[in-house]
């Protein structure tokens, strides 16, 4: 289930990328072939950019795609570097909270006010803020998961999966 | 407890998070979001938390978004998108093919054919390490095929691949302009030389090796033919066009970088289509490879940024910048003390990471010697790019080990690599000595 909603996402922010480079590009044609602009490119650029970021970090964190410093662990016995994996995973999803909970705390006001951007377009400011609490929120999940597995693993006696840095 | 001490201690608890594997970015968001909590908290002399809860949720949530929600910043995903994409269409196959029949007849042409692939490839990438990968899986299997000495085949692509990030566009020039807030524009022409000449130095480097011990590379091939040369140079004019409208695009006044990147990828993405080598799947490929690669280097940033936010909270940058100034030490001094410590931790960190953690206190101080930040940018980058191929931490040559597999181990890699360090430590005492090969480019273009 947590596998598949990470491919869906980042599918989604593939598709974000294709987007943004699509309108930054029609932009620059419009720009310079007929001295007009596509509407509101910067906003919508922004928007899915927070969309191409964000939404992929859990896939990014079950591929241990995040840079992290081996020197000193690789002097380290197996058993010791297997329960510093998950000591990174604990401390990652510690460090997460208070982000999630900004993040939730920012969607709330941004719907309770119904903020827009000021623009052609008036577009809502929320989706960007929805798509970065969602992200943010999986990642969370993907990291307990991750606590979960890899302490059975390092209980058990086997080999953690580590990154490629 | 005061603003600078909760600094102090949260950069050595930084560092012991490092040592033990906690990923930068999570380490980075940990450690800001507990200092500023500190800092709010304590802003009165006594400890009050239920103060401090508004003003560090507004510190976490503002710096971490406003950076991933920026459209300038499109250019980091999009660039690293171009070199995934150009991979995938054959693009950088493409130039290395060319430098290789234009190179045949020298005796180690493939070996420096394959520094100039990692040039060109350079220059429609963003990024060291994807360039040291791309490559490796390309020269360095093709060269241990011809008969080429294992260290001499791997290490000069590991050594090529650093100049991803000189070689304009560059993943961490639009990492360090966010960071001190310059002209990434002037960045990358700053780059341009200085790459060109890092470039050169790995070529004298390969040509000195062979003169010295012919037996590292095999008996030179039969030149090829006028016909055939000019029918490799033109399979390469795809890389030439995308750099063209880089360059031309953003320094000719047309479009900005973030616009050059864009409608690169859109060129490059219709060539490919066009030449029948690139599919609709291929291209998704390449933009979700990109899309993991550019979380990661995000979410560091990410973390970076609210880390420097506290860090400013605490007092400390100037603090340093006084005590420099109270020890009267010499710009020359503080130039090397600056290049030691960025050597140093380039041997155990990597690239983004180094320069996060250090540029909120070395800005300051290079800024109030008056030195030029676009300068001091080139060199920065250039010290981080030494410390991809220094042992015991080279990223590149971890990388090029990792694709190339079993027949480049680790310390087979760092055997050759020396003595392209030796070139990169004189290309890097050239920059330091004579700034104009960094600044020459953007004065004359302005």
């Amino acid at each position: 289930m947590l596998d598949r909603l990470e491919k869906i996402f980042v599918d989604v922010a593939v598709l974000a990328i294709i987007l943004l480079a699509l309108l930054i590009f029609a932009d620059v044609v419009a720009l310079n072939a007929f001295q007009s602009s596509v509407p509101d490119t910067v906003i919508i650029v922004r928007e899915l950019m927070v969309v191409a970021i964000i939404m992929p970090l859990a896939a990014a964190t079950t591929r241990r795609a995040h840079i992290s410093v081996e020197f000193a662990s690789k002097f380290l016995p197996v058993r010791i570097v297997n329960w510093l994996i998950v000591f990174g995973s604990v401390f990652g999803a510690l460090a997460l909270m208070p982000l999630v909970w900004s993040a939730a705390r920012e969607l709330m006001h941004q719907i309770s006010t119904g903020s827009e951007f000021y623009g052609d377009l008036g577009l809502p400011q929320w989706p960007g803020r929805l798509a970065f609490l969602i992200g943010l929120g999986l990642c969370f999940v993907r990291l307990f998961v991750m606590i979960i597995v890899d302490s059975i693993v390092a209980y058990r006696g086997g080999k953690n999966l580590t990154g490629s840095h | 407890m005061d603003p600078a001490t909760i600094g102090l201690v949260a950069f050595a608890l930084m560092l012991f998070l490092l040592a033990l594997r906690v990923p930068i970015a999570f380490a980075l968001i940990g450690v800001a979001t507990a200092a500023a909590f500190a800092i709010f908290a304590f802003r009165t002399g006594t400890f009050l938390p239920e103060r401090a809860f508004r003003a560090t949720s507004s510190l976490v949530f503002s710096n971490s978004f406003d950076l991933v929600h920026s459209f300038d910043l499109s250019m980091i995903p999009l660039f690293v998108a171009l070199g995934n994409i150009a991979y995938r269409a054959g693009i950088t196959t493409a130039v290395y093919n060319s430098a290789r029949v234009w190179l045949m007849q020298l005796r180690g042409g493939v070996a420096m054919a394959s520094v100039i692939g990692c040039g060109g490839f350079s220059a429609i990438t963003g990024s060291s390490i994807a360039c040291a990968s791309t490559m490796g899986k390309i020269c360095t299997p093709e060269m241990l095929r011809l008969g080429y000495d294992p260290r001499l085949a791997t290490s000069s692509v590991a050594a090529g691949g650093t100049l991803g990030s000189l070689i304009p566009p560059s993943v961490l020039f639009i990492i360090y302009a966010i960071f001190t807030e310059t002209s990434v524009n002037k960045l990358f022409l700053a780059g341009v030389l200085p790459g060109l000449l890092t470039l050169l130095g790995f070529i004298i480097v390969i040509w000195l090796w062979i003169l010295v011990n012919p037996k590292v590379a095999p008996e030179a091939a039969q030149p090829a033919s006028a016909s055939e040369k000019l029918r490799a140079a033109i399979e390469a004019w795809p890389a030439i066009l995308i750099f063209l409208i880089i360059v031309v695009g953003i320094y000719g006044g047309f479009f900005t970088a973030t616009a050059a990147a864009a409608v690169s990828v859109v060129i490059t993405t219709g060539i490919g289509f066009l030449q029948r080598r690139l599919s609709v799947l291929d291209m998704w490929y390449a933009i979700r490879d990109t899309c993991v690669q550019t979380t990661a280097i995000f979410i560091v940033a990410a973390g970076a940024k609210i880390f420097v936010a506290a860090i400013a909270l605490t007092g400390m940058a100037p603090a340093l910048v006084q005590a420099v100034t109270d020890a009267q030490f010499s710009p020359v001094m503080v130039l090397v003390c600056v290049c030691a410590v960025y050597l140093l931790l380039g041997m155990f960190l990597d690239p983004i990471g180094i320069m996060v953690l250090t540029l909120p206190l070395v800005i300051p101080l290079v800024e109030s010697y008056g030195m030029d930040l676009i300068w001091f940018g080139v060199v920065v980058v250039k010290l981080l790019e030494i410390g991809l191929i220094t042992p015991p931490v080279g990223l590149n040559v971890f990388v090029l080990s990792n694709v190339v597999g079993r027949a480049a181990p680790v310390g087979l890699v760092f055997a050759g690599i020396w003595r392209f360090l030796c070139a990169d430590v004189i290309v890097l005492a050239l920059i330091v000595s004579f700034p104009m090969i960094s600044l020459f480019l953007s004065q004359a273009v302005q």
